[in-house]
């Protein structure tokens, strides 16, 4: 107890040395708390984001890898994805979630389509040129605020559909009443006696529509309020479009080699939308790796100079440390003494730390995260200049993280006591092994 | 009855070859005062230093009792078994004379309930008041760190006293106050007072005087 006592008055009567010392502590604790507040906040957000997101897997078409083994005969015409092999694709672990949709082309005789001119007729390779498209389980401008439902409900099972105001008033269709839609049949399979399918579905629901139409080409199926959209099992036979989220980037490689078991061909290349991800998470991920970097530089220098600056204050002290010995105080009283009065520098420093770092870490953050945002925007407008028709400038559309609101958490306070003792511990032991060098007969008689 | 016996003790120091102290054999006994006298570089401090237990000598024994140095805690006989006065004081500087006797004495494990009462008292006794006693060492003098350095000594009640040259910074009042703590801690308390010094006024309060020359104890004459 007495030990505690007296390293509770050394703590006092060494202030001055000791302000030098905690003065660093301080710094080195106010520093790891503003980093691990800004890192642990960070961590969260990209987890949650991940979680709720994933990151997008895209599977295309290489021409030029289709090209070099065509030459050498290891591909044929008309390689493509299968309906099954999409839905096979989408059973895997390493996915947080997929989305299996599909899309058909379809015309109407008894509903006009939006821009429609004249009567339907033959076109583009078909019997009957379609006028608009069904979309099966295409729910994400509902998500993101491009489309709203204004009447009715959602479609839920098969047949039924929700479709534009603007297509509704042209038609007089309401909720609740039922339209014929057909699919389309090429010219060769008509001509021998194919027809195409139809649809009678039932209106559940009537949407506003916000999204842009994009390059119609003077198409009347590339406006968007044109599209009628329902359930996929709606159109089972209807081409698949599958959207596969990984849990993270770093899954891409093993997720390719389960697509490549499950008969995905070369020609096809398996990448992840990366860009996407770091146009959001990027400026926060950007500033966690600032001030985490920072944090160990300051860690690492803070910690040599604290063991230095112990150094000395124990040579310094190599009297009194000799007295101690003499009076018969055993050397693992003197270092456990010379240990706690660290400690209790060292809490002292953290209770101010961890307040004057929590005052900080809001307003530095804010500073950090603007700057990286600047720097991704930046990456961002040159990625993506000139690509905006490849449909990759549904970018602009998610929003960066622009704001993080930095917490203490237990976590963080655990992280930031076991550093502080650490690093107290580095400092106590650099100058507790200097203690078994002071033999007490030398240092008292050097000072003699 | 001796309560301190040196068995043909010879000491050198690490990486010499060279014998410092060369077979000194003595006993010591309670109730009275050794002076240990000779010219400098004659072993005096080392002899001291040894019977302190700040260091072990190379050959022979030195018995507390009947127990070996070499063979005992020293850390534990240095806190409990002797009291050491300095010459060069060897206080705790930034701290007041108060605490350097209660440190000592909690050190030694005193079971005095109220050391702090217990360590003024003994200040008193050696001619430090309370005022004094309450003010940072080095802000004492000479003759009053002494006189502090002798409580400190006291402060856990040890069988055998050690002094090296505990007046050598004094003037001749003090050093006679000092003496006369010294003499009485022998012949009143039975205390076995053992005294390094130049000095012939110290060898004077001696009840033996104990000669020594080039690491070899010389002479045991009779003092007073």
């Amino acid at each position: 107890m007495y030990i505690i006592q007296n390293a509770l008055k050394n703590v006092v009567r060494n202030k001055g040395r000791n302000i030098l010392l905690g003065s660093i502590i301080f710094a080195i604790i106010a520093t790891t708390v503003v980093a691990l507040m800004i890192t642990n906040t960070s961590d969260r957000i990209i987890d949650e984001y991940r979680g709720q997101f994933g990151i997008e897997v895209t599977i295309e078409r290489n021409t030029q890898t289709f090209v070099d083994m065509r030459q050498r005969g290891e591909a044929a015409m008309g390689i493509n994805i299968t309906n099954e092999q999409f839905i096979a694709f989408a059973d895997s672990d390493l996915l947080q979630r997929s989305v299996i949709m599909n899309s058909a082309m379809i015309y109407s005789e008894t509903v006009t389509a939006i821009g429609q001119t004249g009567e339907l007729a033959a076109g583009h390779g078909f019997a009957i040129a379609p006028t608009m498209q069904m979309h099966g389980n295409n729910w994400e401008d509902f998500t993101n605020g491009h489309r709203v439902l204004v009447v009715g409900e959602m479609p839920v099972r098969v047949n039924e559909v929700v479709i534009s105001e603007e297509l509704a008033e042209l038609n007089d269709i309401s909720v609740g009443d039922t339209i014929r839609l057909y699919g389309t049949v090429m010219e060769p399979a008509a001509a021998m006696g194919f027809t195409p399918p139809v649809y009678d579905l039932v209106v559940t629901g009537i949407y506003f529509c916000a999204a842009e139409s994009v390059g119609t080409w003077g198409s009347t199926t590339m406006i968007r309020q044109n599209e009628v959209l329902t359930v996929a099992d709606t159109m089972p036979g209807a081409a698949i479009i599958a959207r596969y989220y990984l849990r993270h980037p770093s899954y891409i490689d093993a997720f390719e080699q389960e697509l490549r078991e499950k008969g995905l061909h070369p020609i096809f290349d398996v990448n992840t939308d990366e860009h996407l991800f770091n146009a959001i998470v990027g400026p926060v991920e950007g500033m966690r790796g600032i001030v985490m970097t920072f944090m160990f530089v300051v860690l690492i220098l803070g910690a040599i100079i604290l063991i230095l600056l112990s150094s000395i204050a124990i040579r310094e002290r190599k009297y009194e440390i000799g007295v101690l010995r003499a009076m018969g105080m055993k050397k693992v009283k003197v270092a456990l003494g010379l240990w706690f009065e660290m400690v209790t520098i060292t809490a002292i420093c953290l209770a101010i730390g961890i307040f004057v770092g929590s005052l900080v870490a809001q307003p530095i953050s804010t500073e950090l995260l603007a700057q990286q945002q600047e720097t991704a925007q930046n990456i961002q407008d040159q990625f993506f200049a000139g690509r905006e028709i490849a449909g990759l400038s549904r970018v602009v559309n998610d929003d960066p993280i622009t704001e993080i609101n930095l917490t203490l958490g237990i976590d963080t306070m655990l992280q930031i006591i076991l550093i502080s003792l650490l690093l107290a511990s580095a400092a106590g032991i650099a100058a507790i092994s200097k203690i078994t060098k002071y033999e007490p007969i030398k240092i008292l008689m050097e000072r003699n | 009855m001796s309560i301190l016996t040196l068995n043909n003790v010879s000491y050198r120091y690490d990486g010499t070859k060279k014998n410092v102290l060369k077979g000194v054999s003595a006993s010591f006994e309670a109730g009275k005062v050794y002076a240990i006298v000779g010219k400098s570089g004659s072993g005096k401090s080392t002899l001291l230093s040894l019977i302190a237990g700040l260091d072990v000598c190379t050959d022979g024994k030195i018995l507390y009792g009947e127990k070996d140095l070499k063979e005992i805690d020293r850390d534990s006989y240095r806190a409990k078994g002797i009291g050491v006065v300095f010459q060069a004081f060897n206080l705790i500087t930034n701290s007041t004379a108060i605490d350097n006797i209660v440190l000592s004495m909690q050190i030694s494990g005193s079971n005095e309930r109220d050391k702090k009462s217990f360590a003024y008292g003994l200040l008193e006794r050696v001619g430090i008041d309370k005022e004094t006693a309450d003010r940072k060492v080095l802000k004492l003098s000479g003759g009053e760190q002494q006189r502090v350095g002798i409580a400190r000594a006291l402060a856990h009640n040890p069988n055998i006293i050690i002094a090296d040259e505990p007046t050598g910074n004094l003037d001749t009042d003090t050093e006679n106050d000092v003496l006369k703590i010294l003499s009485s801690l022998a012949h009143d308390e039975g205390k076995c007072v053992i005294i390094v010094t130049h000095s012939k006024k110290v060898s004077s309060i001696a009840d033996e005087v104990l000669g020594m020359k080039d690491g070899k104890l010389t002479s045991v004459n009779q003092g007073k």
